[in-house]
């Protein structure tokens, strides 16, 4: 069974907006897209930059440091040079505040 | 009858064209033919996280090891092509054989110049442009070893750092006064410098190597300006030069590698060329630019494959990259020569920046050190090719997106 954690200040995230969060140890980017809140891995797969800190197009997070691409969806690399996807968590609200699987 | 379609540099650009031709549906021949003993692979890690045994081979591979054969690619991997016979349309390999093609992609990359300094057949000297030529640094790198790095360009920049991060002590010769100064100039240059100082590298700059020096193996490397430097090995990063020797004598244009129109295709019908060879007329910039980048490989490849194919789409990607350099990320957009003005978002100081070559009042370039989301962001703006006020550039307020036309950052 997956727990839900509470994530503070995710809910108040604008539309095409993102940010990072700690979930229990895990630095976890939510992401707003067009109203919906999507939970991924935070930590880029090619060399550990926060993808929080990059810029997000539609469904496509792009990281900063090397432009890797992940679908925020699907945590699917999109474009290298990272190989392997990105985690991608459960989210749902509860109450006034965004919950993420953790 | 079935084409032939033969690509000779089995590279990051070669081996890209291979896949593309197969993803857009091409169901001839393809042959992919490389000089390297080993599949296509990434080289931005051998000057960094691979040369630090911080990642394996494996990871830098483009694409697994069956891929070619289950894709129908033939490959001849560590046979060098020596002539292209274009009025035959054959190509000649090293070992005699003869490869008929309907249509030719060259991708043949660079290799490094050689620079005649006495002493440079020493042992213990080594370039760094393949992955065999990374095996042999890292076999020399141990804590408190001594090293010299010949020139602070990007490879040499990188090098130093990854020597001075596995505890290497670094010595760097360069004939200018800063790092990168050809490509950033001065005020960025000193930023760099600065961050290979805090680490313990010794810079030594407006000066060249006179001779290196040992018996047998380097032992020491003297300076023009009379510095003496006791070391175990040495790195020389001098820059690299197109291989078009192949193309002698097909009436294909060479002129700062092989000459292409923005389809990526030479002057003699059926031969392209893409990668760090090919000297691109880029729609953009608006004149030819060779780029040996990682981005340019990835992405001119199956650019070059998809004309091969007949496509009428320009190449007209921004040329874009990054360099790491300790745990400071450096990266550039744009294409420049010269500018006439330097325009500074964020701190030198803080090393949070980035910086707007600019000529006209138009962004031709940027580049950013630790300002990953800026950089990307200001690719629209050297796109747009607008005239834009410095001002509003400078503004940590605005939004960088908001400047150009193109809201989409692609």
């Amino acid at each position: 069974m997956a727990e839900f954690v509470a994530v503070s200040g995710a809910g108040d995230l604008e539309e095409g907006e993102m940010q990072a969060f700690d979930v229990r140890g895990t630095k976890i980017a939510v992401a707003n897209v067009g109203g919906t809140l999507h939970a991924f891995g935070d930590t880029c797969t090619h060399m550990a930059c926060s993808l929080a800190g990059g810029d997000l197009e539609g469904t496509t997070v792009i990281c900063p440091c090397h432009g890797s691409e992940f679908d925020v969806t699907s945590g699917a690399v999109l474009q290298g040079p990272a190989r392997k996807p990105v985690e991608t968590y459960e989210t749902r609200i509860e109450g006034d505040s965004l919950e993420v699987e953790g | 009858m079935p084409q032939t379609f033969v690509i000779v540099g089995a590279s990051l650009a070669g081996g890209g064209a291979a896949a593309t031709l197969r993803e857009e549906g091409f169901d001839g021949r393809v042959i992919l033919i490389g000089a390297e003993p080993q599949p296509p692979y990434e080289r931005p890690p051998l000057s960094k996280e691979y040369l630090r045994r911080e990642s394996s081979f494996e990871q830098a591979l483009s694409q697994p090891l069956d891929f070619y054969a289950e894709n129908g690619i033939e490959t001849r991997f560590g046979v060098r092509v020596t002539r292209v016979d274009a009025a035959e349309k054959v190509v000649e390999l090293d070992h005699g054989e003869r490869v008929a093609y309907d249509k030719l992609l060259v991708a043949t990359g660079g290799r490094n110049r050689r620079i005649p300094i006495p002493g440079i057949e020493l042992g213990g000297i080594y370039g760094l442009r393949t992955v065999a030529d990374s095996d042999r640094i890292r076999a020399e790198i141990a804590p408190a070893r001594k090293a010299v790095v010949v020139g602070m360009g990007f490879i040499g920049s990188e090098v130093a750092a990854s020597l001075r991060q596995s505890g290497v002590e670094v010595t760097v010769v360069d004939r200018n006064t800063v790092p990168l100064r050809r490509v950033l100039g001065e005020e960025v240059g000193r930023v760099v410098a600065d961050v290979h100082r805090d680490f313990g590298t010794e810079l030594i700059f407006e000066d060249r190597v006179a001779a290196f020096e040992g018996a047998g193996r380097v032992e020491r490397v003297t300076t023009q300006g009379g510095r003496r430097i006791e070391c175990d090995f040495a790195v020389v990063g001098l820059g690299t030069e197109p291989v078009t020797d192949l193309l002698a004598g097909t009436g294909a244009k060479i002129d700062n590698g092989v000459v292409v129109d923005e389809f990526c295709q030479t002057n003699v019908e059926g031969i392209y060329a893409a990668g760090d060879v090919a000297n691109h007329y880029h729609p953009v910039f608006e004149r030819h630019i060779r780029v040996e980048h990682w981005q340019n490989a990835l992405k001119q490849g199956p650019a070059a494959a998809r004309s091969m194919l007949g496509s009428d789409e320009p190449y007209g990607e921004i040329p874009w990259f990054w360099s790491d350099q300790y745990e400071h990320n450096l990266q550039y957009a744009g294409f420049h020569t010269e500018w006439d003005e330097l325009v500074v978002r964020g701190s030198t100081a803080e090393r949070s920046f980035v910086a707007f070559y600019r000529k006209g009042g138009r962004v031709l370039a940027a580049v950013a050190i630790n300002r990953g989301r800026d950089l990307r962001r200001s690719i629209p703006l050297i796109k747009a090719q607008e005239e834009i006020e410095a001002a509003k550039i400078c503004d940590p307020d605005v939004d960088l997106r908001t400047l150009a036309g193109a809201p989409s950052l692609r």
